[in-house]
Order: C-alpha cells, then structure tokens, then sequence
C-alpha cells in the first residue's frame, strides 16, 4: 500500500499599507531631491543622521536641522560577496555605517569599492547621486571611496 | 492588592478618518504629552512605559514599541507591550495600575493607539488561510451571527440597534475628540443605511479612526498632591476565554460575566444599575448595548434592550448613562478604544467630561471587550478611594 499524501498547500500573505512619514522624515526626504542630507540637533547638541522626531537623551520633540556633508567616513562595514536582485548593486560590494562630515552619528548606506581590501574604519567615502533625485534614500545611489590625496 | 492608584493625568487625540500630518510617533507623542501635560508632569517623573495597540498585521509595522521607546520617553526606563485584540487599550490601563497598585513603580505612562488610515484591518482580521474558505468578512461579519442568536433568544424589536446608533452618535456630537459628528442623525437614516453584515447596517457599525489615548496612572502619596483631582482606581479586572470551544455562550460569554463580578466585588458594588452613575461600554455595533447590559448584569438575561427602549442609557433623562462620549460607535482607533472607555469613565469621576458630562458622577465604569469576545477588562473608578 502506498503512503498517503501528506497535505501542502502555497500560501502568500499580502497586504497593502500606507505610511505617513511625519514632519522630520518627512523634510529629510524632499530635501535629498536636492542632493542635500539634513540632519537634527539632538538636545546635548550631537547632529543625529538621518533626523530623528523625539531627543534619545531628553524625549523632547526636535526641529533645529542641519545641513550635513555628502562626505564622509566609514566607522564599519559588511563586504556583501554574493549579492541577490534585492540588493543595490549587481556586483559585489559593503553595507557601511557612515559618518558624514557635520554629522556625529552614522548613516546606514552602501559603498561601492573594488574590493573588501579597499575598506577600513576611516576610510573617505563620497556619496554618488542619480540622475534625477525622486525624494528617497536610494537617490544616493551609493557611496564610493575617495582617491587618497598623495602628499606633497 | 496593597498600593491604592489613581488615574492624575489624561491626554487624547482628536480622532478623525485619517492624520496625514503625522507619524505613528508623532500621534502616540500627542496622546503621551497631552497626559502629562494634563497631570502637569514632564517625561522624567514617569518610572515606566506600558504600550498597547491591536495587532501588528493592522498597520504591517511590527513590534511597534521598538521603535517608539523615544517618542514616549522610554529610554532608560521598563517598556512592556500589551496585547490582547481589541481589548487591549483597557488590558493596558489595568496593567499599568497594577504595576502601581503592586508597589513597584510611582508613576506609569499608559499609551494605546491605532492608526487605521495606514492600515488594513477588514484584511487583517480575516486573512485567507490554506484548505480553508476566505470569506473577507472582517468584525462585522464574525459578529452579526451572535447578534442574530440574541435577537432571537431576547426577541428583541429589531429598531433596537438603530435606537443605540441614533444615542451613542448624538451623544458623540457632544463630545469634540470624537470622530463622527452627527448631531442631526435620525433612526430613518440608520435604518435605511446599507446592509453591510446582515443584520448589521453600515450606520450601526463603528468608524476606522486614526487616534491615540494616555493616562498617567500614580501612587496613593503622588495622586493626593496631583494638581487636578484624581480618578481613584476601585477595582480592576481581566478575563478570557478561547475563541470556541464546546458549549461555549458567544452571546453572552462566561468570561465576561466573571470579569464583571470581580471588578464589582472590589469596588463594593452589588446592583450596577443602582451603584454605577455611568459607564463607557465597548459597543463596536449597535447591538452589543443590550448584549451587554445583560452580561454586565445591568439587566436581567433576556431584558437588556428594554433598558435601551426605555431611554436607562441615554445620557438626556437616563439613570444609567452608557457611552456619554459618543462610545466605540463614534471613534475607533481599535488599540486605543478600550483606553478611552477607561479615560472617559476616569473624566466623568473627575466631573471633566465637559458637555457630556454627568452631573454629579461619582463611581463610573470602564469595560473593553476582544478577539472573539473572549478578552475582558474592566475597571471601576470613583471619586473616593
């Protein structure tokens, strides 16, 4: 006598959401279709990037934005070796926390390097826009690191 | 329990169809700073955090404490999420008191929310799953069954659903939080509104609303140099029961009635009707006013729409008003709405309800209701300790 069948059936869960982003994301958003990165002065003064709505020190609410740099350093990173279709890039490349000049916090974002070998904590990466900035975090395209300046 | 607590502080929303202007965030800030504001405390004089809101698939973000540990002060304190379905606003108020009545903490932040503008609750709540019929009913459709069996087993005249929607948004008008505003609403109009969930009509069903509710729950020593008078927690109380099992009541749930008993026993109250000056009743859909006199023994099992018929409830002429603020029927941010029971009952004690209020209440009842109607919690505040 043959085994029963045991039963399975595919099942896709899916559901449609809408988001309101907030008066701080918000702002953040519309203002990187002009290629610019705000951040938010936190209450003990530290410029916390991407802005945040409440203080992590105080609760307070925030407002006081601040214009950060496109350029900045790499404080760690996670070299992705075999990217999938999700991933930003084809090739293979690193998820790094970047500390943008003007910033005292990291923003999560990915860097395209050659290699693993060309990344370290410090080294200068630069932010790659789009051709045309639609509001959203992926109009950095990526970052890509900085040509070392020779001295002298 | 050792520790007396009263409720020192109450902040609201104002509940509408859809807050655009802000985020999950910012609409739970609004509720949290109005509560503070209201028991004239800042962020650093609460001890801990207690969040409720219905389930996560509601708005897709999950685990939502996660990320709102800052936008209610959270930081360096104890946050504990709540949930039990639609219960859970009134689940979080009675953990909240019992983490002071326990003596553990002095001061509790209470926070529930729903913001049903970004979410798909009708979806959520009736999900397709494998081998089994879809059949998308929602709420309404899980719970006109049980409203059919009590019209039958009460043979209760079938206006008396349009007569609990007609009062609840009359009353509702009086109130400005509150999300429809229909002063001017006639039985004609509910009784000629589409049948959505036969034999539930879309006038007898309640709103989806974007809103959120907090209380700052306090010790015995702190409510008494509150600057605003303190709503005195007499009795608090939960239960459940499975959403099916053999031979289990839906229309008139044991767990109900047990949570009720408990709740009167703390509080010394032996006839509601009598005792009570007012309550603020989950009631999602008409129907359950009489459902729920019965199984809150405001009226005898069979009896409870004749209340409804005979005006008891209404806050114009009644003797025990239900819902003065317009109820579940007017504003519904699912995670919060049992909250605001809560709050609403705490307002009428602290004689703030403003235009509906009752004159002179002195002990009011709060009671939410969940999943299946299998979730319970109730609590009894007064102007007494």
């Amino acid at each position: 006598m043959s085994q029963a069948d045991v039963l399975s059936q595919s099942f896709e869960l899916g559901f449609t959401y809408t988001r309101s982003v907030g008066p701080v994301v918000g702002r953040f958003l519309p203002a990187m279709k002009q290629r610019q990165i705000l951040g938010i002065r936190g209450s003990d003064g530290r410029v916390l990037v991407p802005p945040v709505e409440f203080d992590p020190v105080s609760a307070e609410a925030l407002s006081e934005f601040v214009p950060v740099a496109s350029e900045g350093t790499v404080a760690s990173w996670s070299w992705v070796y075999h990217p999938r279709d999700s991933h930003p890039l084809a090739h293979p490349f690193a998820w790094a926390f970047i500390l943008l000049d003007g910033a005292d916090t990291p923003l999560l974002h990915c860097v395209d390097a050659r290699s693993p070998e060309v990344l370290h904590t410090g080294v200068r990466v630069i932010a790659r826009w789009v051709d045309e900035p639609c509001g959203h975090i992926r109009d950095i395209r990526c970052f890509t690191p900085v040509p070392e300046v020779a001295d002298g | 329990m050792a520790e007396q607590a009263a409720v020192i502080g109450i902040g609201q929303t104002r509940y509408s169809s859809k807050r655009g202007d802000v985020s999950i965030a910012g609409l739970v800030r609004e509720a949290a700073q109005a509560a503070l504001t209201d028991a004239e405390l800042t962020w650093a004089d609460i001890d801990a955090v207690v969040l409720g809101k219905a389930p996560d698939m509601f708005e897709g973000v999950i685990m939502p404490e996660c990320y709102l540990v800052d936008a209610l002060g959270g930081h360096g304190k104890p946050m504990l999420r709540v949930h039990t379905a639609g219960s859970v606003g009134g689940s979080t108020a009675v953990v909240a008191a019992s983490h002071v009545q326990s003596g553990t903490f002095q001061r509790v932040l209470a926070v529930t929310f729903e913001k049903q503008s970004e979410s798909n609750a009708m979806w959520a709540l009736s999900n397709p799953q494998p081998f089994s019929v879809h059949l998308n009913a929602g709420a309404g459709g899980y719970f006109a069954p049980i409203i059919r069996e009590y019209i039958r087993r009460s043979g209760a005249p079938a206006d008396v659903g349009i007569k609990v929607a007609v009062k609840d948004r009359r009353q509702g008008a009086r109130n400005p939080l509150s999300h429809l505003q229909l002063p001017d609403i006639t039985e004609e109009e509910v009784a000629q509104s589409m049948m959505l969930w036969d034999p539930i009509r879309f006038l007898e069903a309640c709103p989806s609303s974007d809103g959120a509710c907090a209380m700052v729950i306090a010790s015995e020593a702190l409510s008494k140099v509150a600057p605003r008078k303190p709503a005195w927690i007499r009795g608090a109380a939960m239960r459940s029961e499975p959403t099916m099992y053999a031979g289990r009541d839906e229309v008139d749930p044991r767990a109900g009635r047990d949570c009720a008993a408990d709740v009167y026993a703390q509080a010394g109250v032996t006839d509601p009707r009598r005792d009570l000056d007012c309550a603020e009743v989950y009631v999602p859909f008409s129907w359950y006013e009489p459902m729920w006199l019965e199984n809150l023994g405001f009226a005898d099992t069979g009896q409870g729409w004749k209340l409804t018929l005979e005006g008891a409830t209404a806050l114009d002429g009644g003797d025990i008003p239900w819902n003065c603020s317009g109820g579940v029927l007017s504003s519904n941010p699912i995670g919060a709405s049992g909250m605001i029971r809560f709050a609403e009952a705490a307002r009428q004690v602290r004689g703030d309800a403003g235009d509906h209020q009752v004159e002179g209440a002195r002990l009011a009842l709060g009671h939410a209701y969940g999943g299946g109607a299998q979730f319970f919690a109730m609590w009894i505040v007064g102007t007494e300790k």
